[in-house]
């Protein structure tokens, strides 16, 4: 139980880097904090006491692996995350041509 | 001060970051780019696989983007190049399932899947495990290149 806990502490601290914080990059990097906590918490839920990494091999039993399900859809996930992540970078440096700044209170034009 | 600017001076005729960097990034950057591709070639065997062997093959160009300036990276893998290897690499995916068709469905493993844990085994997957490699490598490449260069328009 104490590892989910630990995992919806992570998210909170990406939660707040991206609510709080005011430079584009910080949000940037909180965005990625909670897309790391939402990856961890999933490959936590497919873990079983004792278990080992779902890797076929000549020497070893298939008793007692962990479920590799999961793993396919953080991969996926994580390739997905870099995508938007890239995409986002895109869109800060725009704001930075366009505003010469990275702080969002400075970004005036399309409030209202 | 003077150090400096000597350094500075050093940059301008020598493009890419200082001596140090240059030397190790000639060291380690084929060591890297031989490890992507062994993780790609084991990757029916062995953790690893398309995505990550080609994430690394990226970064090994990237290292040398950032050790040497964007001229001698472009000099190995110039910017045209990089979107005919991601072109090449989605539809080298796309014959491979489409070759399936030949014996009855989509992405069917027509290959012999040999011998499990051996190297040359498992059909079409070790093929379509380059391909994604190709893809990922050139795509990632892709993105960083244009990150770069998009600062280099704001300059101008």
């Amino acid at each position: 139980m104490s590892e989910y806990i630990l995992c919806l502490g992570l998210f909170s601290i990406g939660l707040y880097c991206v609510l709080r914080k005011r430079n584009i990059i910080k949000i940037i990097i909180g965005l990625g904090i909670i897309e790391y906590a939402v990856n961890l918490f999933l490959i936590l839920i497919a873990y079983r006491t004792h278990g080992r990494a779902p890797i076929l091999d000549k020497a070893q039993d298939t008793l007692n692996i962990v479920d590799p399900l999961p793993q396919a859809l953080v991969l996926t996930s994580i390739v997905i995350g870099l995508a938007v992540t890239a995409l986002i970078v895109a869109i800060a440096i725009r704001i930075f041509e366009k505003y010469n700044t990275f702080d969002i209170t400075k970004i005036r034009r399309l409030r209202g | 001060m003077p150090i400096k600017k000597m350094n500075r001076e050093k940059e301008s005729n020598n493009k890419g970051m200082t001596l140090i960097v240059k030397t190790i990034t000639r060291l380690t950057v084929g060591l890297i780019l031989l490890y992507g591709i062994y993780l790609v070639l084991h990757g029916h065997i062995s953790p690893g696989g398309g995505f990550a062997g080609g994430v690394i093959i990226a970064l090994s160009f990237i290292h040398l983007m950032l050790a040497f300036g964007k001229d001698f990276a472009f000099k190995k893998l110039s910017e045209t190049k990089t979107h005919i290897l991601e072109s090449i690499g989605a539809l080298l995916f796309l014959t491979i399932a489409l070759l399936g068709l030949s014996g009855g469905y989509f992405f069917l493993n027509f290959l012999s899947r040999g011998e499990p844990f051996k190297l040359f085994s498992a059909g079409t997957i070790p093929l379509c495990n380059i391909a994604i490699s190709i893809k990922v490598a050139a795509g990632l490449f892709a993105i960083f290149v244009a990150l770069v260069l998009f600062k280099g328009l704001r300059e101008e």
